[in-house]
């Protein structure tokens, strides 16, 4: 057998605690008040609205109304510009057009406080209302969710109404080409027949002025009035890109909506019951992990030691790939049975180890040589891992492509909020990888090299009869 | 019984004590398929007591399925101001038109005190405003209690319905994939018998966790799902590992050596990984639920307690299912090509 040098055992083993000391506890330092985070560790984990608390709700247009493509995008742009100017940053949204619904999961803000989940939901479903205002004077800025200033509240002047969104019929993003031929991007709006000669007055009294346009309490856009618009087609330009101009339009669009939002689903979670929660699951894992290590020393001796300190790498590359450790591997949002999964693949992580010493064994008391048995007992047991551990990525993988936003099985049955299962897909899957990773490469490297110090070269030590 | 162990005839039958001298070391060779019968026999009880259950009690189906609406409210309880549960319930009643059940419970812990679920009759979800008002009006009747809405779930029926045909679909696909994987993995021991049997072992589990979903009363729900998928993945992982070594003992052993024979000495080997993986799988999963239950946390106690029945399941089909029914596969075909040549 090929020998492994003996300094190999400590290297790896030093290694692996390393990496699960950065990995749950993270490194961070204090530039004053600020927290800089170098590596995330646990507690910078994102949690799931089961643990964190959070609201979770879907909507319809009410009254069995059929709403197009068009219109449930724009009731969704709606929903989103809440989410955002409310400093909302976890929210999941979507819009499934096959069975016209907007599903809408989001946590607690840190700074809630009433917990008061109906009046959230009312809030975000509420029918939006689009105003045309002179000037564009508001009164408090905020920063929302995706770092752009959100003004609120118009003041002075702009708290009268010049227009509301019923006199919009449609509104479209384009572009036109400048003078110098580069491209510019523009809102189109059209109005209807009330709605133009409404606008006739207003770009006539505040030519060369400002009129702003509004969302509830939010300011959308403040653009300068240069011509009187008779006609009924007025153009807004400005510094568009062609994404912001799309969802200028799309905003408009949403406050002309022909239909109500009607709540048809909704669940909400407390804080407390999750963070109850997470308690728990923090001493399970303890336990568990205590527990298995116990049963592995007692059953397994020397392989059983090599396999804990494989079993906590595990356990570390598991939560490195939750927690955005690697820069590579995007955070992930951590829910209940996510947990539940990741102390799940703990006992089922020490198989690949089960499955070698019980063959080291073996292959001993068939009467072969000590470093005869590791050998042997290391190549037999490979396929029998592999292949076992295939199944679970099989069902892992399910799971997650089931259970996640958008999936195989979308086409039939619509997309949905990431269900809290998907989080159980994934940790599992992330458990079976480390497993491969720790379990077989790192377990049988320090395992070689053990068996390569003298005082603990003994069959018994292996699993052996005691007398060896 | 005996002919199906030993359908080879033209070669003398080894004694017991010849295979364990001859295979394993001088170690007895459990026989496995020779106790079919009792194996197939116990999970047939089972079975039917499950089946006598689910005609009695029927299936109940979470909200998340059906439709329908949970509130779970926490409150306080102590000497001077304590809640007489039935009267809570009745108040909770007067509140809607549609019949409830409340179920109560207790954080052990003390971290979220007693607990009230209540459950909606009626498959729609319920207007957001009977919710807003029973929190205010419990808040009111019981002021010194501290009443705090924990959970809520409403789910409209079409959607439940939807979700229901998704999840079911999801396990489908798994347990083809997974025979796929089998059938192409094994072919050297009769892949897709193999494959098919590894496949009927997978239904008995998932047999096993539904009927304790039917005796416990437990409604199904999307929890129910994880655990039948999960269980299908580990107990696919204990027959692999079993196939596995048979794959290995046929070659070993040579082919003329009779089918269940290979199986009783590979099973044998493989035992104590078996036991020792399900053993440690188990004491973590049973670590969970323990806290889970401390800690009154529904949702994790309804998902740890159906998978260490399938672990267990899962651990006794791939020994006592799988295996002897791929031998008796196994045998009756190689009795037909004998047939043939005859």
């Amino acid at each position: 057998m090929k020998r492994v040098p003996k300094p190999v055992f400590f290297i790896v083993a030093l290694l692996i605690l390393a990496f699960s000391f950065t990995a749950i506890f993270g490194i961070s330092y204090y530039n004053g008040d600020n927290k800089n985070t170098v590596i995330k560790g646990v507690g910078d984990i994102r949690w799931g609205i089961d643990i964190r608390g959070g609201v979770e709700a879907t909507f319809k247009p009410a009254d069995g109304y059929d709403a197009t493509d068009r219109q449930l995008q724009d009731a969704k742009a709606i929903i989103e510009l809440r989410m955002v100017s409310q400093g909302i940053t976890d929210y999941e949204l979507y819009a499934d057009t096959n069975s016209d619904r907007i599903i809408v999961r989001f946590p607690w803000k840190s700074d809630e406080k009433d917990f008061d989940a109906m009046a959230a939901i009312n809030e975000i479903s509420s029918t939006a209302e689009l105003t045309f205002r002179p000037g564009a004077e508001y009164t408090t800025t905020e920063l929302g969710s995706d770092g752009n200033p959100v003004y609120k509240t118009p003041k002075g002047d702009t708290e009268t109404v010049l227009m509301k969104g019923n006199m919009v019929s449609k509104a479209t993003s384009g572009y036109i080409n400048d003078n110098d031929g580069s491209r510019k991007f523009v809102v189109d709006l059209e109005l209807t027949n009330k709605g133009a000669e409404t606008f006739k007055d207003i770009t006539t009294k505040y030519l060369k002025q400002q009129v702003s346009i509004w969302m509830d309490d939010i300011m959308l856009s403040a653009p300068n009035v240069s011509a009187v618009i008779s006609n009924g087609k007025a153009q807004i330009s400005g510094n568009f890109t062609s994404k912001s101009a799309a969802d200028l339009a799309q905003k408009i669009n949403a406050g002309a909506l022909p239909f109500k939002l009607e709540t048809s689903h909704y669940g909400n979670i407390s804080p407390t019951l999750g963070e109850n929660a997470l308690t728990a699951m923090a001493y399970a894992a303890v336990i568990a992990f205590i527990v298995i290590a116990l049963i592995m020393i007692i059953f397994y001796r020397l392989p059983g030691f090599v396999a804990i300190i494989a079993l906590m790498g595990q356990m570390a590359l598991s939560v490195a790939a939750v927690s955005g450790y690697f820069t590579a591997i995007p955070s992930f949002t951590m829910t209940l049975p996510g947990i539940a999964g990741l102390i799940l693949s703990i006992g089922m992580g020490v198989d690949c180890n089960v499955i070698t010493a019980e063959r080291i064994k073996e292959e001993m008391s068939g009467g072969r040589t000590l470093d005869g048995a590791l050998e042997k007992g290391t190549k037999n047991s490979l396929t029998a891992i592999i292949d076992g551990n295939m199944t679970v990525v099989i069902v892992s993988i399910i799971l997650m492509l089931v259970f996640g936003p958008s999936n195989i099985l979308s086409f039939i049955f619509g997309e949905s909020t990431t269900g809290t299962i998907y989080s159980f897909g994934y940790t599992l899957l992330v458990g079976v990888i480390s497993n491969f990773i720790m379990g077989i490469f790192f377990s049988r490297l320090m395992l070689r090299s053990v068996a390569g110090f003298k005082p603990l070269r003994k069959k018994w030590l292996f699993g052996g009869a005691k007398n060896d | 019984m005996t002919n199906d162990v030993q359908t080879k005839a033209a070669d003398a039958p080894m004694t017991a004590e010849q295979v364990s001298e001859k295979f394993n070391g001088g170690k007895k060779v459990i026989d496995f398929v020779g106790k079919k019968k009792v194996f197939f026999g116990l999970s047939l009880a089972i079975m039917l007591i499950g089946l006598i259950c689910n005609f009695i009690f029927g299936t109940t189906l979470d909200i998340q399925f059906t439709g329908g609406a949970t509130l779970t409210y926490s409150y306080t309880v102590d000497k001077d101001h304590p809640i007489d549960q039935e009267e809570l319930r009745s108040f909770i009643q007067e509140h809607t038109k549609d019949k409830i059940t409340a179920s109560f419970s207790t954080d052990l812990m003390g971290n979220t005190g007693e607990n009230v679920s209540v459950q909606f009759s009626g498959n729609d979800s319920i207007k957001t405003d009977i919710q807003e008002n029973l929190t205010k009006d419990l808040q009111k009747k019981y002021p010194d209690n501290n009443f705090k809405n924990l959970e809520a779930n409403s789910v409209d029926a079409s959607m439940g319905f939807m979700f229901l045909l998704k999840c079911l679909a999801a396990v489908a696909l798994a347990s083809v994939l997974m025979v796929l994987y089998v059938t192409i993995r094994f072919k050297k021991i009769g892949g897709l018998s193999a494959g098919v049997m590894a496949l009927v072992a997978l239904f008995h589990d998932i047999a096993m966790i539904y009927f304790l979903y039917v005796i416990f009363q437990m409604p199904i729900d999307s929890n129910f799902i994880a655990v039948v998928l999960m269980i299908l993945g580990y107990s696919l992982n204990d027959t692999i590992v079993i196939y596995d070594r048979v794959r290995e003992q046929r070659k070993l052993m040579g082919r003329k050596t009779d089918v269940g024979t290979v199986f009783n000495v590979s099973c044998t080997k493989t035992l104590k990984r078996t036991i020792m993986t399900s053993v440690t799988t188990l004491s973590a999963i049973m670590v969970v639920y323990i806290l889970a239950f401390i800690f009154n946390i529904n949702s994790v106690k309804s998902f740890a307690l159906p998978m260490m029945i399938g672990v267990i399941s899962g651990c006794y089909s791939s020994i006592c299912i799988a295996g002897p029914l791929w031998v008796m596969w196994q045998n009756k075909k190689a009795a037909r090509k004998a047939a043939k040549k005859a």
